[in-house]
């Protein structure tokens, strides 16, 4: 059985104690800082400043460095490709109609490093919160409970209908199969995987019916003299005095943000 | 506490003009609180549907037609699902059971659903932590636990509950040797505990843990009888398909001498998976034709990675795989199925075709074999399948599938077969089929490569190799490395 989507980094920091609900705040304002300050030092500090926030708590250069790969194609191709697509400022290189500019040039760096910041913003959640916290944290925001809960077993099993499409592939090939030809050939040749995969992913989704049901998903609990009691969380969400803190914070460098803004920019 | 009474069940039919299907007839038992009843029966004998029916998840979820009396816990089951709690169900396969993102919110999972008050719940998620020895892993995620510790959480899960009845089905089913050990102590501290419980199984070291037991024979009952009494009555165990002692397994000649030419040629084999993960430092095998190799060793020691590199699953990292001769590097998979036979664990992973028919067809026809009708027609004959050539394989019981499987094998009748894991989960029919057809095929000349955690299989072979860690530690005829 293949390991879940999961990108929790287990520590015991005090970002990883933080709730859930205030990271989630941290994360948008992040969002909005990266969006209304348009600046490179700007977007490079808050890059710098989210790298030393989550090596401080623990979160090894190894796991960051994962996040810079996967994003190393998207950044590539906003360098290359968006400086032609706004260029400003003094030309520095002109091939027929394409311009190298100065301003396209500054305009790709801001891009990338905002892409970056995002993702960043995002990491910074995921690596420090676990699923069963975040998914507490969407339901206590008004998401109903079977929604967070689909939304976990959905992180839970994609990776296991991967896993089932690999091993029909494996089992395919051990037996001669063999995909080649044109795309659309292949296309056809992969369509017995893919049955068998829906099939596979439907029996899954069968036994989990069974296994819920047999925890008590869906059907009333009830004491021994037959009364019915709701479900229970444990470890439930509390803003302890640090959480406040931390929100105030995010909240009152997002108004300084906006006044600066208003007060400055119009 | 626990109650059956003439109780049968239907499952619906699933469409494609097939009857519905008769799993229980007239099962009948009555089991007093505190008490274990074992339920023994080979693979397809409604073991697992008795226990969906008691748990009262059958028909409510499955469909299908019950009749009869079935009570558990005071409850009438038939007639309302008990409430979240009273009966525990252990299903056979635990991996499917576990859904959380860590081992102790598995655990908590069931507690919330029962309403438990949430300072309360921290300690009976120690307390059933502890008592299945999971404490150490209690963050980890359960989908990178061994298969014993992946039964210990579902039962553990299960247990917390405090269910008055707990259902446990095959919970040795599909373990290695270190697995079942594992899960088995575990059983025996539930059983001493004084809970009242209900297993189904095809093994005696199981079945020993409760006092009485009945055997299911194609849905229908025998009544309970002192297990003590049952086991030894081996001539019907053997005879309902549950056991297959090895007095009774076939021999494994192969007629005149063996050729010493090789077949297999391994040479300073290293492989490490792209997550960096090395499993194997510097393999070097060879394996003449028709030999009839062991592959033995603990989890994770490579057996599976080697084996992988006969059909061409896997690639070197660094050394060579040479195989009739050939370097398999500059040859596609699709080539090397026409020399390796290739049969994978889990089969109901493994069948992907709309019948039984075209699943045999599929590897004849895409090797370009001749005679495909004779081929997969002597392959289903072979293995009692021709009365499901156009069932879809899906819906087959494991024992079944994993029959179309082997018959999958059989029809492209390679000189070489690999083998990972071929008797994980096989009831005694199923070893006897396995057993008789791998006999027949070392009678033709066929080279055996088998990864196995039996050793009394392994005792069969020429010769038993042992891996640890990526590496050959033993290589030698059986006597000298199973002592």
């Amino acid at each position: 059985m293949s390991v879940a989507l999961d990108f929790y980094v287990h520590r015991e920091s005090w970002l990883h104690r933080l709730d859930p609900r205030v990271k989630l705040w941290g994360m948008l304002v992040g969002f909005a800082t990266a969006f209304l300050l348009p600046s490179l030092i700007v977007q490079g500090v808050l890059l710098l400043g989210l790298h030393l926030l989550l090596l401080g708590n623990g979160i090894p250069w190894r796991v960051l460095r994962g996040l810079w790969r996967q994003m190393a194609l998207l950044i590539v191709l906003i360098l290359v490709l968006q400086p032609f697509f706004a260029p400003s400022g003094d030309v520095l290189v002109a091939v027929g109609p394409l311009r190298l500019t100065v301003g396209g040039l500054v305009q790709a760096g801001l891009f990338a490093t905002r892409t970056l910041a995002i993702a960043f913003c995002v990491g910074a959640l995921l690596f420090t919160t676990d699923q069963r916290a975040l998914v507490q944290a969407f339901v206590r925001l008004g998401l109903p409970y079977t929604w967070g809960l689909t939304f976990s077993l959905t992180l839970r099993f994609l990776p296991a209908i991967q896993q089932l499409f690999v091993t029909v592939r494996e089992a395919q090939a051990a037996r001669g199969w063999v995909a080649e030809g044109n795309l659309f050939r292949r296309f056809r040749e992969y369509l017995p995987v893919l049955v068998a995969v829906i099939i596979g992913t439907l029996r899954m989704s069968d036994r989990l019916t069974l296994a819920l049901a047999a925890r008590g998903m869906g059907a009333p609990a009830q004491t021994p003299d037959s009364v019915s009691v709701q479900r229970t969380v444990w470890r439930d969400l509390r803003m302890r005095s640090t959480d406040w803190l931390v929100f105030t914070g995010i909240t009152l460098g997002l108004l300084a943000i906006s006044f600066w803004l208003f007060a400055f920019k119009g | 506490m626990l109650v059956a009474e003439h109780l049968n069940f239907a499952y619906p039919s699933p469409g494609l003009g097939l009857p519905a299907t008769e799993a229980l007839r007239d099962v009948a038992f009555h089991l007093e609180t505190g008490g274990a009843l074992a339920v023994m029966g080979a693979s397809g004998s409604g073991k697992s549907t008795l226990c969906h029916v008691l748990a009262g998840l059958a028909p409510r979820y499955t469909g299908g037609h019950v009749s009869g009396v079935a009570r558990a816990a005071g409850y009438d089951i038939l007639a309302t699902p008990p409430p979240t709690g009273a009966v525990g169900l252990l299903f056979q396969d635990a991996a499917t059971q576990l859904f959380t993102p860590t081992v102790e919110d598995e655990v908590a999972w069931g507690l919330e659903a029962l309403g438990t008050p949430p300072s309360h719940i921290g300690a009976q998620v120690e307390e059933a932590l502890a008592r299945f020895g999971l404490l150490g892993v209690r963050t980890r995620s359960p989908w990178v636990l061994s298969g014993g510790q992946q039964k210990r959480l579902a039962l553990a899960a299960v247990w917390a509950m405090r269910p008055r009845v707990l259902l446990l089905d095959e919970p040795l089913g599909g373990l290695d040797p270190q697995g079942r050990a594992e899960v088995l102590a575990a059983l025996e501290t539930l059983a001493q505990g004084g809970a009242t419980l209900l297993l189904t199984t095809f093994r005696p070291q199981a079945a020993a843990l409760a006092p009485t037991t009945l055997v299911l024979t194609d849905g229908a009952s025998t009544p309970p009888a002192s297990t003590a009494e049952v086991l030894r009555d081996e001539t019907q165990l053997v005879e309902a398909g549950i056991l297959y002692p090895p007095y009774l397994w076939p021999t494994f000649e192969v007629p005149g001498t063996l050729s010493a030419t090789p077949v297999i040629t391994v040479q300073d084999l290293h492989f490490a998976y792209t997550d960096g993960h090395a499993a194997l430092h510097g393999i070097d095998l060879e394996i003449p034709q028709g030999q009839f190799v062991a592959i033995i060793g603990p989890n994770g020691a490579g057996k599976s990675t080697l084996l992988r590199h006969f059909n061409g699953l896997l690639r070197p990292t660094r050394g060579t795989v040479h195989v009739q001769g050939k370097d398999a590097a500059g040859r596609t998979t699709g080539d090397l199925a026409r020399a390796v036979g290739f049969l994978f664990q889990r089969p109901e992973q493994q069948l992907f075709a709309a019948t039984v028919y075209e699943e045999v067809a599929f590897g004849v026809r895409a090797l370009h074999l001749t005679d495909v009708a004779g081929r997969v027609e002597r392959a289903l004959a072979r293995f009692e399948l021709t009365a499901f050539a156009q069932t879809p394989p899906s819906i087959l019981s494991y024992g079944v599938q994993r029959a179309v499987t082997l018959a999958a094998l059989a029809a492209l009748d390679t000189p070489i077969l690999a083998l990972d894991e071929p008797a994980v989960g096989l009831d005694g029919r199923e070893w006897a089929r396995l057993l008789a057809w791998l006999a027949e095929r070392r009678a033709a000349g066929v080279t055996l490569v088998i990864v196995t955690h039996e050793m009394e299989l392994a005792a069969r072979a020429d010769r038993v190799v042992a891996l640890a860690n990526g590496r050959v530690v033993a290589d030698g005829a059986p006597d000298e490395v199973l002592g």
